[in-house]
């Protein structure tokens, strides 16, 4: 019964954002027949490092989505502060609304039914744009970020180039 | 009457010294008792060890397997503890576990440097190799997944399930693509800046 209302809400959100979609992200599931796994583009945000990027990342929803949230990796080179080196994001709307491992976050910001696979996307291409120093999940690209700021540039940017064959 | 005092207090003294001694045992020798047990019978698991490392590089594999090791072995445990708090507690100076010798230092997971190799491109991804010296195409001039010109970004939506899937699939290519054209633009414009 869960599942089934998970997969009518992600198959509406998936034309949701067919239909719409929002500047600089596609997103659908791999293959129609799983609709709880799902893949992601997202364009890197301009005026950062990040910009004129394309970054892959898969969407894995629980079986009683929309009650949690997904979880998101991004599949390709994501040198930031907030993403894991094994492309795990960490970002608030992430994390369910009963638990907050750092203490720091707002429960609006924080995932809850009303938030959507949109918002998710949304929020982590911003989070490209303005890395969340209180909660490093790569500590190397945080120190960098935060000691080193045009070698974090120049190292996000070479990745840019490399992702896209160059 | 002091003779009479002395029989009395000489069993309540005995009964007084046994449960003197139970209660000590049973306080200092129990709990020490099970958890060493627990202790020796749990090795940390290996695989366990590189998971937790994996997703922690900060945290040195001696504090996970002392953890792990304490909490009985569950990976969830500790990454609750590390996501709370962290950090782990600093296992004894006397705790020297075999750390397996294919393990990297810790922070070598993250290294700028290793990344490069670890990831395949997106062009080779999606294997757009052919379609990267296509001519520039806009979204709306494209041609839809049957071949018929003119299918616009407002008609993204289809109620055929094959369909959908190509045109999600064009989406992605188109927006690699073009990003990927952008890109050859900018640098062709830098080499003829600096030359």
């Amino acid at each position: 019964m869960a599942s089934t209302i998970a997969s009518r809400r992600l198959f509406h959100e998936y034309k949701l954002l067919t239909s719409s979609p929002p500047d600089g992200i596609t997103a659908g599931p791999v293959s129609e027949d799983d609709i709880f796994l799902w893949e992601a583009l997202i364009q890197g945000p301009d005026g950062t490092p990040f910009e004129g990027g394309i970054f892959p990342a898969e969407l894995k929803f629980p079986k009683d989505y929309p009650l949690n949230p997904p979880t998101m990796r991004f599949l390709g080179e994501v040198w930031h502060p907030n993403v894991y080196p094994s492309g795990l994001v960490c970002i608030s709307i992430l994390h369910a609304p009963g638990d907050d491992p750092h203490h720091y976050e707002k429960a609006s910001e924080r995932w809850s039914p009303i938030q959507s696979v949109e918002k998710i996307l949304i929020s982590v291409m911003s989070m490209l744009a303005e890395p969340n120093d209180e909660s490093p999940a790569n500590i190397e690209a945080a120190k960098m970020w935060r000691e080193r700021r045009s070698e974090f540039e120049k190292t996000v940017r070479d990745g840019v180039k490399r992702s896209l064959g160059m | 009457m002091p003779d009479q005092q002395q029989t009395l207090s000489v069993p309540s003294l005995l009964l007084l010294a046994a449960f003197a001694a139970i209660t000590i045992r049973y306080f200092f020798f129990t709990k020490p008792s099970t958890s060493s047990l627990r202790t020796n019978s749990r090795a940390a698991n290996p695989a366990d060890v590189e998971q937790i490392a994996t997703m922690f590089p900060q945290i040195g594999r001696r504090e996970i397997i002392w953890d792990l090791q304490r909490n009985g072995g569950s990976v969830n445990a500790t990454t609750e503890r590390i996501l709370g708090r962290g950090s782990l507690d600093p296992p004894p100076p006397s705790f020297q576990p075999i750390i397996p010798p294919g393990a990297t230092p810790s922070t070598a997971n993250t290294n700028p440097a290793q990344l490069k190799s670890k990831h395949i491109d997106l062009i080779t991804r999606y294997n757009l190799g052919s379609k990267i010296s296509s001519p520039l195409s806009t979204p709306s001039e494209g041609s839809g997944p049957s071949g018929s010109p003119g299918v616009s970004q407002t008609q993204a939506w289809s109620s055929n399930k094959n369909e959908r899937q190509a045109l999600l699939k064009r989406r992605r290519e188109e927006m690699i693509l073009n990003a990927r054209r952008k890109l050859e633009e900018m640098e062709r414009g830098r080499l003829q800046q600096d030359g």
